[in-house]
């Protein structure tokens, strides 16, 4: 039997497929709907826990699929620990702020609010690591999971400095922020003896951040000088010429859309090239990755999800993360080899406390 | 006997087995000839897609065994049942868990529609004086701390509900230097008037109105009731809440909220009466509001902002004035509500 596993570098095959159907999902997104109205909410972990058991067992990589082992259980005691945790926190805070303004002292709940803030996005940094963490470690291939022994303290305190440095520049570093961000993220992750490497930098970002950083400076800016030609022909004194003014104000109209749809087409351009470059960048043992999805593509996920939800009446949101995973693992390639014989047992840490920081901050993983 | 593939869970090698179920046990035969029993009692059913039945054990982290789905009523008897929906679940059953769920739930969302009303009567004034007193304070720098402007509200106060501003349930009235348009009442039975409504409001008895229907708050106990709502119920369910759990406690909310403010007005009503000043200036200030914010009435309107709209507020005042009220004497001279 061998244990090299020639993974197609390209071609028909796919090393990795999406092989599930919606038909396949619909009684699973219908009865957890169902349950998670009846139980107040309650039932949202284990709902989680059986659609990422059914999406990962018809992602394929090779010749077998990924399997699940996360439990609804595990998560919801793992976001009731991390309540636990931080709701008196929560709650002392709820009553000093208004406290403090009543008294008059504005300037100390300020402060009291700043300190909140920057503890709020350190726990954001330190949940976004321990997700994809418990990700990993719930996430089995050949009978072998992934996982990390790095518990994400440092990389919350890392996630606060270069968001801050980034607001600092009034977000021109945001690129170098998000790129670094992504290499120390997935840098201490591993899967089984492999251990994953990112080196994504900022390079063929930048100009697409430009767009994203300039669009809304652009539409302000055309804005205001509408705005600067209707008060002037006001302080003139002329009354003014109502077709004119018919005119800009069709104008200021379709800014205010122009708004609403240059900024997410500009975020969704750098987000695709961003996902593209970061897949390339980033490896496992000598697996490397590619990821294909243009921003036409994320357009058409998104404009389909919003579709779906509206002719379905809201039940569609139950296919969004379906329609999202199985975009991700489409648009995914895998190349390389692996020796399956030293592809051995993970010894590093499998979490106790689940999504509970990411549910509590409601952040995402990768 | 049955070709599988296994995985033993310490190398992610894939090794060709024949399975075969005996005895209430599993018999593995390897490609090398040897043979392997397991027992049942540790052997757990995983997941199944439609090709394959895999089985892993309790015993072993990342053992698993891959069998054609084809041969899983071979494999069944050594397996429990399979998880569904997860255990609690799968113990009742679907269709028992969701009637019996939804009845729980909706009992749940009942009693705490209910209950800060039950309860809200029997919590004792000090204790909510303690924690009003708590979070309000004297509030500091922004109190418009002027005594002729003082002295007046306070003689408002005592027009419209005789003897309120004293005694240890006294209601403590403060106008606060905001230039806002509003008027509450907070925990511990204080009243705030922002300064923008004693600049805004030009017939004083429509600011007697204003106090009036902030007092039926203080006495009714829906300050209370709101404290409860607010730590009770909605923390319970923004706990959980996906977008379902926020809907549904703005709706708890905002239906209690509504027959609250109706109380109150009603309440202002007798309360004006009684001080003999006409409340039809207050129904003045109401529609002149609803002019201003461009209310409309239509149902979904009137049914989804927090607050009754005031057109319809509007009308039980001045409904009221016209069920013939005494036109009463005016509660103040203008610009005695200046304070500060």
């Amino acid at each position: 039997m061998d244990s090299y596993k020639a993974w197609p570098a390209d071609g028909d095959e796919r090393a990795i497929r999406f092989t599930g159907n919606w038909r396949e999902y619909l009684p699973i997104a219908a009865t957890n709907v169902a349950l998670i109205i009846v139980t107040l909410g309650i039932y949202r972990f284990w709902a989680t826990a059986r659609q990422r058991r059914y999406l990962w067992s018809r992602t394929h990589i090779v010749d077998d699929g990924l399997e699940w082992t996360g439990t609804g259980k595990e998560m919801f005691f793992g976001f009731l620990m991390v309540v636990a945790f931080i709701l008196p926190f929560f709650v002392f805070i709820q009553f000093l702020f208004p406290a403090l303004v009543a008294r008059g002292k504005e300037a100390a709940a300020g402060g009291l609010m700043f300190l909140f803030y920057i503890a709020f996005f350190y726990l954001a940094g330190v949940a976004r690591f321990r997700a994809l963490r418990y990700r990993l470690s719930r996430t089995w291939w050949h009978g072998i999971r992934g996982g990390s022994d790095n518990p994400g303290w440092n990389y919350g305190g890392e996630y606060l400095g270069r968001h801050a440095l980034s607001f600092m520049t009034m977000f021109i570093m945001y690129p170098w922020a998000a790129t670094r961000l992504w290499n120390s993220r997935w840098k201490a992750m591993s899967f089984g003896p492999l251990q994953f490497r990112a080196d994504l930098t900022a390079k063929g970002l930048k100009a697409r951040w430009v767009w994203v950083y300039i669009a809304p400076l652009l539409l302000m800016a055309v804005s205001a000088a509408i705005a600067m030609i209707v008060i002037t022909a006001k302080l003139d004194g002329q009354e003014a010429d109502p077709e004119k003014m018919a005119g800009l104000g069709g104008v200021l109209g379709v800014i205010l859309v122009l708004f609403y749809i240059v900024l997410p087409l500009a975020t969704l351009h750098w987000y695709a090239k961003f996902y593209r470059n970061a897949a390339a960048a980033t490896t496992l043992g000598d697996i490397e990755f590619g990821f294909d999805a243009t921003t036409w593509d994320w357009l058409k996920l998104f404009l389909g999800n919003i579709g779906l939800a509206i002719v379905t009446f809201g039940f569609g949101l139950a296919f969004w993360g379906y329609r999202q995973w199985a975009f991700m693992v489409r648009h995914m390639h895998v190349y390389g080899v692996v020796n399956l014989d030293q592809l051995t047992r993970s010894t590093v840490a499998a979490p106790r406390e689940a999504e509970g920081w990411a549910d509590a901050f409601d952040v995402g993983a990768i | 006997m049955i070709d599988g593939i296994l995985y033993d869970g310490v190398t992610g090698d894939r090794r060709e087995v024949r399975a075969e179920p005996i005895g209430g046990k599993l018999q593995l035969t390897h490609s090398d000839g040897s043979l392997e029993t397991i027992d049942a009692a540790v052997l757990r059913r995983i997941d199944r897609d439609p090709d394959r039945l895999r089985i892993g054990r309790s015993d072993r982290e990342g053992w698993r065994l891959l069998v054609p789905a084809a041969a899983k009523s071979d494999f069944d008897p050594l397996l429990g049942k399979e998880e569904r929906y997860g255990r609690w679940i799968d113990r009742i059953g679907l269709v028992p868990a969701l009637v019996t769920f939804g009845v729980i739930t909706a009992g749940i969302v009942a009693i705490g529609y209910l209950s800060p009303k039950w309860i809200a009567p029997h919590v004792p004034e000090s204790w909510e004086r303690n924690v009003g007193d708590a979070i309000v304070g004297d509030f500091g720098d922004n109190r418009c701390r002027g005594a002729e402007g003082q002295r007046v509200l306070d003689k408002l106060v005592e027009r419209l509900d005789p003897g309120a501003t004293h005694g240890p349930n006294a209601i403590r009235i403060a106008t606060l230097d905001f230039p806002i348009f509003n008027a509450a009442a907070l925990p511990g039975a204080h009243i705030v008037v922002f300064q923008g409504a004693l600049d805004e409001v030009e017939d004083p008895d429509a600011l007697a109105g204003v106090v009036a229907h902030e007092i039926a708050h203080v006495r009714r106990r829906h300050v209370t009731q709101a404290l409860i709502r607010e730590l009770g119920i909605g923390a319970l369910i923004r706990l959980f809440a996906g977008d379902v759990g926020v809907n549904a406690q703005q709706l708890v909310s905002l239906s209690y909220t509504r027959e609250n403010e109706a109380e109150a007005d009603r309440d202002a009503i007798v309360m004006l009466r009684r001080a003999n000043i006409s409340p039809k200036p207050t129904g003045d200030l109401f529609v002149q509001l609803a002019n201003e914010m461009g209310e409309e009435p239509g149902f979904t309107g009137e049914f989804l902002q927090s607050h009754p709209l005031s057109r319809k507020r509007a009308e039980r005042f001045v409904a009221a004035a016209q069920k013939g009220s005494p036109i009463g004497t005016p509660c103040l001279t203008a610009n005695s509500t200046r304070s500060s």
